[in-house]
This record gives C-alpha cells, sequence and structure tokens, in this order.
C-alpha cells in the first residue's frame, strides 16, 4: 500500500506542473490590465509601468513562470496585485473558512444521504420511497443560491431561529484561531457558546450547500444497495437464515458503498469549487468569495493558487477514497 | 471509548438540533457601534497607495487630513488644520496645526509630521498624489514652525482646499521605525498610523473591518463607541440585515432595492442628487465617430427620456458638469433627442446614409448600463446605423481605453467626483493629458486643455466661472460625450442614526466619527 501512495504522489507533481504551466499562460492571455486596475484609476503611466516592474510583470513569460515554479517551491505562491498581500496567506485566511463550511455539507449529505438511500432501497417503492425520491429531484434542480435565499427567508427572517449570515455575530469575539475553523476551535477552547454559535452560523449555509449531494448520494446508494439486494451471495445469506439487519449493515452496505463513495470524493471538489454563491448569499468569508475577487480583477496569482489548492485538496480526496476502497472491498489490491 | 445506546444518541442529537435553533438575535442594538453594509473590501490600510471607496472610508475615520470636506454644497472645514491662510498670487499657503490633535499612540500631531505625510505621498506616487501632480513637488510642503505648515505651489491651484481632504497624515515616527526596504508599505499595508478618531480592532479580510474609538480621542462629536464595516454581497441578504436591525446603514443600494425597503420600518431612505456622472464617451480619434456631425447627429437622437426612465432616481445631465457644482452653467443649451436636427447633422457627416456598424461596451454586471446600451441600440436604428453591445469586465475597460485603436466606438461610464471643484471632472475627463486612461481615453482639443489649465490656475473666483461656461460651451459644440444621468446617491439608514448630513463629494465614503445612535 505504501508503494501505491508513494507513486500517487509523485503522479502529483507532474500533474501540478502542467497545471501551473496551463493556468499562467491562459491568465496572460486573457485581455485585460491588472496592475493598470490595481493602480488606482488615476495613476501616472509610471506609477503602472513601476507597480508593473514591482510584480515582475514586465519580464518575459518564461521567467516569469520560472520565478513562480521556483518560489511556489520555497514557499512563496506570489503576490496579490489586488490586496498587495502574499498570496499563501491570503489562501490560508480564507481556506478554514470554506474548508469548514465544505465539511459540514458533505458530512450533512452523507449522515443523512447514505441512511435515506439505504431505507428507500429496502422499501422501494413505498411512500418514503417517493417522497424522498422528489425530494431528491428538487434538491438536484434547485441552484444552491435560490435555496440559500429561501432558507434565509424562512429560517432567519420569518422564524428568527438562526442567524442571516456570516461566520459568527459581527459584534463578538470569535474564538481564537488554532485552526481556523470555529467549531473546532471552540472545542478546543472549551468554549460551548461559541460551539453553538459557530454551529448555528452554519447551518443554513451548510445545508444549502448538502442539498445537492445529499440527492446525488441518497440515489446513487439507492440504486447501488438495490443492485447488491438482488445478488446471489444475499440471496444465500437470506436462506441461511441471517437477520435483515446483520445482511444489509453487514455485506450490503460495504458492497454497495464503493460506488457511493466515488461520488462523495467527487463532491469534495465540487462542493470546493462551488462554494462561491453560497459564500456571497451568506456572506461567507471564503476561498470562493476571495477567487470570484480575484476573477474580476484578473489578478492572475490569487486565481493560481486557489486552484493549485482545489487540485492539491481534489487529489488528496482522490487519494484517501482509493484507499478506502479497500476498507468497503478487500478484494481491492494496491499494486 | 465513549458508547451511546439508541435512545441516548436520539436525545443528544435532538438536543443539539435544538442548541442550534434557538432563537437568534445577533445585533449590535446596545451598544454605540455603527455597522455599515458594503459590498467592497478594504484590501490595503496604507493611506498614500490605497484608492477606492471602501479604504477612502477607512482613512477619513483613522487618519486626519489638514482639511475636511462637509456639507451640501460641499465646503472644506477645519481638520488637523484650525486655520490656513493664502497668498494674494494663490501660490503659498500657510496651515496652522490643532494644538489638541494626537496620534493614536498619544503623541502630538507636529508640522513635521505633515512635511513627512506630503514627502512620503509625492514619493509614492500613488493613492492620492494623482491630484496634485504638476502642483507639488518634494520640498513644496514645509514645516516652518512646531505646528506650522506652509505649502509652495508650483503654480497656482484654485482647488487645492478640495484635494487636501484626501491627503493624510501619518505618524511619522512610528512609519520609520517600520520603514523596511518599500517605505513602510509593509507596514501600512496592514496597520494605522493616524491620528483618527478610532483605530484598528478587528480585521477580517473579505468579511468586516471594525473600528474602536480612541481613548481620549481628540474630535469633538458624536457618541459612536465603534464602527463596523462588514461586507454583504447580496443585496437580498443587505435588506434582511436592515429589517433585522443589524445594519445601520446599507451603502450599495440600487433603485429596485430602495423600492422594495420603502415600508421597511425604522429604515430612512436617502436618496440625494451627487457628483457622479454617467455619460457615454465617443471614440473621437478614430473611426466614424471621429467626426463631429456624426457625434452630433447621434447627440440629437438618443432618447434621454428613455435613458432618465430606465436609471431610477436621477436627473439628466445637463453638460459634462455635475449639477450644482460650482461653475456649472444650467443655461446652455444641451441635447436632448430631436429626430429632425439628428437627421440633419448626419446629412452633413461624411456617413449620411448610415448603413455601418458601431461597437459600444458596458461593465458587465451593471444592469443600468446596459439597459441604456440598447436605448443606444434604438436610437440608431432611426440613423440607419447598427450597434454591436460588449459588456466586459473592469480589467478589459482599463485596457481597452489605452488607445483609440483598441477602444470601443462608444465607451459607458460613471465618474465619481474625487473632490468638490469642476477641475476633477474637467481634468480627469477631457484634458488630453488623461489620454490612455479609463476617464478621458482619446478625446484631445487644445482649446479645451488651455481652458481647463487656465481655470484649475485662475484664483479669482468670478473668472474660473467664466472659464469653466467656456469650457462647458466647447465641449457641448464638440459632443464628445452623450451626457447621460446623475443617478442619486442611494442609502439606506436606521432611524437610531442621528447627525448625519449627506455629503455629495465621495458621499460613501463618510465620517462616522461625528455621528451618533440612540
Amino acid at each position: 500500500m505504501l508503494y501505491f501512495i508513494l507513486r500517487r504522489l509523485v503522479l502529483v507533481v507532474p500533474i501540478l506542473i502542467g497545471l501551473t504551466l496551463l493556468l499562467f499562460v491562459v491568465a496572460r492571455l486573457l485581455p485585460g490590465d491588472p496592475v493598470g486596475l490595481a493602480a488606482g484609476p488615476n495613476a501616472s503611466a509610471e506609477t503602472i509601468a513601476q507597480l508593473r516592474q514591482e510584480f515582475g510583470f514586465d519580464q518575459p513569460l518564461p521567467i516569469q513562470y520560472w520565478t513562480y515554479v521556483t518560489g511556489l517551491l520555497q514557499g512563496d505562491w506570489g503576490t496579490s496585485v489586488f490586496t498587495r498581500r502574499p498570496v499563501f496567506e491570503d489562501i490560508l485566511t480564507y481556506l478554514p473558512a470554506t474548508l469548514e463550511l465544505v465539511f459540514a455539507a458533505l458530512l450533512l449529505a452523507v449522515v443523512i444521504g447514505i441512511p435515506l438511500g439505504l431505507l428507500t432501497a429496502v422499501y422501494r417503492n413505498g411512500a418514503l420511497d417517493y417522497a424522498t425520491r422528489t425530494l431528491a429531484l428538487g434538491g438536484i434542480a434547485m441552484p444552491r443560491f435560490f435555496l440559500g435565499l429561501l432558507l434565509q427567508l424562512a429560517f432567519a427572517a420569518w422564524l428568527g431561529w438562526l442567524p442571516l449570515s456570516g461566520r459568527y455575530p459581527f459584534i463578538e469575539m470569535p474564538p481564537e484561531t488554532i485552526t481556523g475553523f470555529y467549531t473546532i476551535d471552540s472545542l478546543l477552547a472549551g468554549d460551548f457558546y461559541a460551539l453553538r454559535v459557530a454551529i448555528a452560523h452554519l447551518v443554513l449555509p451548510a445545508f444549502a450547500m448538502a442539498l445537492s449531494p445529499l440527492a446525488t448520494i441518497m440515489r446513487m446508494m439507492r440504486a447501488s444497495t438495490i443492485e447488491v439486494l438482488q445478488q446471489d451471495y444475499v440471496m444465500t445469506e437470506r436462506a441461511l437464515g441471517l437477520s435483515n439487519r446483520l445482511i444489509l449493515f453487514k455485506y450490503v452496505l460495504k458492497n454497495a458503498m464503493t460506488s457511493t463513495l466515488t461520488v462523495i470524493g467527487l463532491y469534495v471538489s465540487w462542493l470546493l469549487g462551488g462554494t462561491v454563491l453560497v459564500e456571497t448569499v451568506f456572506d461567507w468569508p471564503g476561498l470562493g468569495l476571495y477567487a470570484s475577487q480575484a476573477i474580476l480583477t484578473q489578478d492572475f496569482m490569487p486565481v493560481i493558487g486557489v486552484t493549485l489548492v482545489i487540485a492539491i485538496i481534489y487529489l488528496i480526496t482522490m487519494l484517501v477514497v482509493d484507499l478506502l476502497y479497500g476498507v468497503f472491498n478487500p478484494k481491492v489490491r494496491y499494486a | 471509548m465513549l458508547r451511546l445506546n439508541k435512545r441516548q444518541f436520539l436525545i443528544g442529537s435532538a438536543g443539539a438540533g435544538i442548541a442550534a435553533v434557538l432563537p437568534w438575535h445577533a445585533n449590535a442594538q446596545g451598544r454605540k457601534i455603527m455597522v455599515l453594509a458594503s459590498t467592497v473590501d478594504i484590501p490595503n490600510f496604507d493611506p498614500h497607495v490605497a484608492t477606492g471607496y471602501a479604504p477612502q472610508w477607512l482613512f477619513r475615520n483613522t487618519y486626519d487630513a489638514l482639511v475636511r470636506v462637509v456639507g451640501n454644497p460641499p465646503q472644506p472645514a477645519p481638520g488637523l488644520a484650525k486655520s490656513w491662510t493664502q497668498s494674494e498670487d494663490g501660490m503659498t499657503y500657510t496651515f496652522e496645526l490643532n494644538e489638541n490633535a494626537r496620534f493614536h499612540d498619544g503623541t502630538p500631531v507636529t508640522a513635521k509630521d505633515v512635511e513627512y505625510s506630503f514627502a512620503r505621498l509625492l514619493r509614492l506616487q500613488q493613492g492620492a498624489a494623482w491630484m496634485v501632480a504638476g502642483i507639488l513637488d518634494a520640498d513644496s510642503v514645509k514645516a516652518t514652525g512646531e505646528m506650522t505648515v506652509t505649502m509652495s505651489l508650483k503654480q497656482p491651484f484654485a482647488p487645492l482646499l478640495s484635494v487636501l481632504p484626501w491627503m493624510f497624515v501619518v505618524n511619522s515616527k512610528l512609519v520609520e521605525a517600520n520603514l523596511g526596504d518599500d517605505d513602510g508599505q509593509s507596514y501600512l499595508l496592514a496597520n494605522i498610523a493616524g491620528s483618527g478618531a478610532f483605530q484598528m480592532g478587528r480585521a477580517r479580510p473579505g468579511d468586516l473591518y471594525e473600528l474602536i474609538r480612541v481613548e481620549n480621542d481628540w474630535h469633538e462629536g458624536g457618541n459612536l463607541e465603534g464602527a463596523i464595516w462588514k461586507i454583504v454581497r447580496e443585496a437580498a441578504t443587505t435588506r434582511l440585515m436592515l429589517q433585522r436591525g443589524q445594519v445601520h446603514f446599507a451603502l450599495d443600494m440600487f433603485a429596485e432595492d430602495m423600492e422594495a425597503i420603502k415600508d421597511m420600518p425604522h429604515v430612512v431612505r436617502v436618496m440625494e442628487p451627487d457628483y457622479r456622472s454617467f455619460s457615454i464617451k465617443m471614440n473621437t480619434a478614430k473611426g466614424p465617430l471621429a467626426d463631429k456631425n456624426l457625434r452630433k447627429a447621434i447627440s440629437y437622437a438618443y432618447n434621454y427620456q428613455a435613458m432618465l426612465d430606465a436609471a431610477g432616481p436621477a436627473q439628466l445631465m445637463h453638460g459634462p458638469l455635475p449639477t450644482g457644482m460650482f461653475g456649472h452653467a444650467p443655461e446652455l443649451q444641451v441635447y436632448r433627442q430631436d429626430m429632425d436636427k439628428a437627421k440633419e447633422y448626419l446629412a452633413q457627416s461624411e456617413h449620411k446614409n448610415g448603413g455601418f456598424t458601431l461597437t459600444m461596451m458596458h461593465a458587465a454586471g451593471y444592469e443600468n448600463q446596459r439597459r441604456w446600451c440598447l436605448i443606444m441600440l434604438e436610437s440608431l436604428k432611426a440613423l440607419n446605423i447598427g450597434l454591436d453591445i460588449r459588456p466586459m469586465v473592469w480589467p478589459e475597460i482599463v485596457s481597452m481605453a489605452k488607445s483609440p485603436d483598441t477602444m470601443t466606438d462608444f465607451y459607458s461610464i460613471f465618474q465619481s467626483a474625487n473632490y468638490a471643484d469642476p477641475d476633477n471632472t474637467a481634468f480627469a475627463g477631457y484634458h488630453s493629458s488623461r489620454n490612455g486612461q479609463w476617464q478621458n481615453p482619446v478625446y484631445n482639443n487644445p482649446e479645451v486643455d488651455k481652458l481647463i489649465e487656465d481655470a484649475r490656475a485662475e484664483v479669482d473666483t468670478a473668472k474660473r466661472a467664466e472659464l469653466y461656461r467656456k469650457f462647458q460651451e466647447v465641449i457641448i459644440e464638440d459632443a464628445p460625450d452623450v451626457f447621460g444621468v446623475l443617478e442619486s446617491r442611494k442609502f439606506a439608514v436606521l432611524d437610531t442614526v442621528q447627525n448625519y448630513e449627506f455629503c455629495p463629494v465621495a458621499a460613501n465614503t463618510m465620517e462616522v466619527w461625528p455621528l451618533s445612535l440612540v
């Protein structure tokens, strides 16, 4: 297995190099003048030229790329033209908020989606099955930002049960930063008030993000479970007199999980790349908003940096998913 | 390992759910903390580098300038300088500093700090330095006494007092102690070295910036303990926050937002005309619109009433200068839709039969700009001219404006007044030295240049007004722009906010320290 992991990690290197090269070239080919924009509407041509030199944009493209790649290896991800801060620092600021949201959404999707998928497969064509399938269709079809607005209206504006937006009440101090995840930081600090506040702020945006993956996971789980339930070995187990619960949770679940696991893995990057709308609606200060701001101002370095982070997380997730196949299916060998 | 039976698990889950769903009351009520909702981030805290309205708001509340701008119409008011005098020839200004002024570290603000700040601003040539380009140089501002500053101008500059509110004074000792190799830019990027009423509390990029009132603040007025610049990007969220009393001041409101909140309890709608103009610039240097008669034909063909109807609360521009600004001449004849005259001028042009297509850009995402482009499309049909409309993101626009070759035939542009003087609009929008910049990509008329230069150097008010009148006449005759609308500035304010007075210059960067909450 160690050889498998090492081989996969080695493969990551050319992928990331290719990605940086592609992004670097495409970003420079786009029409626009990010330095002119960052210099301000009234900056003189000399000031813009000076800034362009300062950011190294006056160098030939291959030299710019070489400088960037060598900088990457030393932990320098470049500087944002817009914020003038190091991109890596910016990413560290915004990433925890996004990861917390993505993990919360994924948790909701998995914790609700898998049991529902199992139940609807076992009781297929029953009332629960029809109801959840209808809801699943709605969940997949409804745009996340629209769902977010509906949730805000219902649970924040009308009922007043949950906060409207943000990660934490903006007149209060959030828990001291350790991991950047407010839920974990408040737990580590033993501050249960902060935990409650952080969770309350997380519920609506996480649910808005979770609904689509939840519906997909549920449908995938249902389909896989139905397929597995029709396998000969399940009939044999039933003939041997094993209880339904044992068959379902010990034998069927594991086999049905393989394809669902792939979907869950894919959803990590889908959620990471798609946070921008939910972050906008809920004023969630995360990576999506940072990236969208950078895209609008053609601030190359943050765009490349965010894409790299998403790519790295995606590659790691897929590696973990591949490893988890072995847990659910011992026949899988890592050769 | 903790093991739960089914009952314990269910009770625990329900408890967690109820805890999360308890009635929620998170707002700033009860404390004198004013919350402002804006869509714009504050990426840089350096008052000599950053531009844009969000940083300007920060600077007006954490730093001080020699002179402030207040009121409607805008007037210079004492800032760090308690008084000033001006020589008769307009070449020398002397400022006496307020002895009470203190930096956040408690040290007094001295003339040396002012001298240092102007030298740094002019050295960096960023931020507001463009406003005094050619007027002040590195040796122009001198401390001529402990609390006396003398400014020697390179040439007379009538709007000097109007531009000074954007030139902030830094604590020279603090900046020198953190100079680094970039003139203190790295330090001031994320730190405040000012004497303003507030110091920086929490700074969470992309989320909020908290200002805390300085202990023993030397400014007089207002009861605020703090202020929060909260970034709220979605208009619907802003409206809900207003409704729940979580926001006192919503800055980036559109006409439809104002309509939606008109019956909202405790919310006051502020809709005031300000000096932010919208016009459609034409490529006077290349292509069909280099022909003045064609530009005039289009200026007469455009449906101004439809533009006004689409704009929401607004008024039509009357020439190149904003209505109400010093020098504006409302009695001048301007273009209004008149198809007979449009066809008359078209017949005099080199393109009398039409039959060609022009290009027009608008800023992507600005619905009103798109509507105004569609009105141009309809208006041009009557002249047998087609129109290709292109949305562009802002960096593309900046790049496009660099040369007549890259500029589209029409170019939609909002222009805010950075200072309360016609020089701002005239110089930035029509002086040929600005060619290649987005405010004036291509227009070049030596007569206009001369008028602008003479007007900015003229210290006699009546003579200045006459020069600006002449400037407007020439511009209207030359028709480089379709003069559009002055959209009203739209804010939503809770009725607990006291002492607010609208100022049409940089209205969305207001000083909050004189305000109070009840």
